[in-house]
């Protein structure tokens, strides 16, 4: 029995270590909408599109960019600020558990300063409006329009374009 | 110490790591009721852990972006309730446009719901950035830039307060520790009445602080010098002439009017501090970025007719 024990919590010790290493390598999209790109430049050919919540697979980090594969195994590259590291692997593989892992998950499982705050807070505020708020947040400037901007401009990506 | 007792262990001290930040609040709970229940820790041990991972949210940094972005809005909502919104809409487009394109080369190019900016009409200078990508900029601000390069630099001095949170590092911390004691018991739409009444307070009074910071009593001078570095750089990316930052604040400069008045002096450190400390970093830039006719062209066309 001696014998036994070390050899028994060095492989439970490595397969914690194997399945912290797998929950490391899954991202979560933590903005309401983005793409995946087919290089790691904003400008770059969309391969799909994303949303909050959607899970992807970490290959590789380069300056910024994940390189990843979506869950139904489309490769590309997503910048970091759109995703954060999902830690909800870990014990995820014997059964599947909401958790508040990290802020975007407890976000998705609906705990938060969220939709339902602000509601309350403005019953209690009458006074206070949100038509601008949810008129400026209606503003959308196509990607084209920025990328023509830019060029335009001489700026970024095309500094020095003619 | 049986083997099951030794590998229970080294699952439980897995798992306290994992409450320092790899694992989740409920997945440690249900694997301590798991380990528990199978004799491999005792209850001790358990609430241990489960205490430790309760601290798992705890500071700014752990607020989601949804709710940076829920907090931004009321923030915004309470900005607009003092300032009227200017009404020119091809201005809007073009200062959205302008944003939009400098950020893409900002610390944070990517935000819950983009970023948004709204012109403010009055006559007041000043900028405010909400949490959550939301930017106000006064038309006496845009009155006082030459050229979309300074315009630029201040936009992106703007985007990077809320790259580096400094609104929501406004927020007491035990403000942030209470709501998230909160959430953790249960998500918002299952609370109980008063618990729900409780967070909505706890809401309001960070929404005060945010906005005692960033309207009334302007943010901790280390912020403003520290968004005026990254705006230099962030400009300097886009390629715009870092300058702009600093020919902006020379108007400011012995500016009775706006010194005495509402808005930038009341929230910022002095100008002649900050361009002494932006000439220094722009001095380290080669090549540094020129302006350019036509970007002057296309601001002088977007800002005919603001009076």
């Amino acid at each position: 029995m001696k014998k036994f024990r070390r050899p028994l919590a060095v492989v439970g010790a490595g397969l914690l270590l194997a399945l912290v290493a797998l929950a490391a390598d899954t991202l979560i999209i933590k903005v309401q909408t983005t793409a995946l790109r087919k290089t790691p430049q904003f400008f770059a050919p969309v391969v799909a599109n994303l949303k909050l919540g959607d899970k992807l697979t970490k290959v590789a980090e380069q300056s910024g960019w994940y390189q990843v594969r979506t869950a139904s195994g489309l490769p590309g590259w997503i910048h970091g600020s759109a995703v954060e590291v999902s830690r909800i692997n870990l014990m995820a593989s014997n059964q599947p558990m909401k958790t508040q892992a990290t802020a975007t998950e407890a976000a998705l499982a609906g705990k938060g300063f969220n939709k339902s705050v602000e509601a309350n807070y403005r019953a209690k505020h009458a006074e206070i409006s949100f038509v601008w708020v949810d008129r400026m947040l209606q503003i959308k400037i196509a990607q084209a329009a920025i990328q023509e901007f830019l060029r335009a401009g001489r700026l970024g990506d095309f500094r020095g374009a003619k | 110490m049986s083997a099951r007792r030794i590998l229970g262990f080294g699952l439980a001290a897995a798992l306290a790591a994992g409450a320092a930040g790899w694992v989740s609040c409920s997945a440690i709970q249900k694997g301590t009721d798991i380990l528990g229940d199978v004799g491999v820790v005792n209850a001790q041990d358990a609430r241990t852990i489960k205490n430790l991972s309760e601290a798992v949210r705890n500071t700014f940094g752990d607020i989601s972006e949804e709710e940076e972005y829920y907090i931004g809005r009321s923030v915004a909502a309470l900005i607009l309730a003092r300032y009227p919104v200017h009404q020119g809409a091809a201005l809007r487009q073009y200062v959205n446009t302008l944003a939009s394109a400098v950020a893409v080369y900002s610390e944070r190019p990517e935000i819950y719901a983009g970023y948004h900016v709204l012109i403010l009409d009055t006559d007041e200078v000043n900028a405010l950035a909400a949490p959550g990508g939301m930017i106000f900029l006064t038309k006496g601000l845009l009155k006082r830039c030459p050229d979309e390069d300074t315009l630029a630099l201040i936009l992106a001095h703007e985007i990077s307060h809320i790259s580096a949170k400094h609104g929501l590092q406004s927020i007491k911390k035990s403000r942030l520790v209470d709501s998230f004691r909160i959430l953790g018991m249960d998500a918002v739409q299952r609370m109980a009445p008063e618990n729900v009444a409780k967070l909505t307070g706890l809401f309001e009074e960070a929404l005060g602080d945010i906005a005692k910071n960033l309207i009334e009593r302007g943010y901790d001078r280390k912020y403003e010098y520290e968004a005026d570095a990254m705006a230099v750089a962030v400009g300097s990316r886009t390629a715009y002439d870092p300058k702009g930052i600093t020919r902006f604040l020379q108007t400011m400069v012995g500016d009775k009017s706006a010194e005495s008045g509402k808005g930038w002096f009341k929230t910022h450190p002095s100008p002649k501090d900050r361009i002494s400390k932006a000439d220094k970093l722009i001095a380290a830039i080669s090549p540094l970025p020129q302006l350019l006719a036509g970007r002057t062209a296309r601001f002088k066309q977007a800002m005919a007719g603001v009076k």
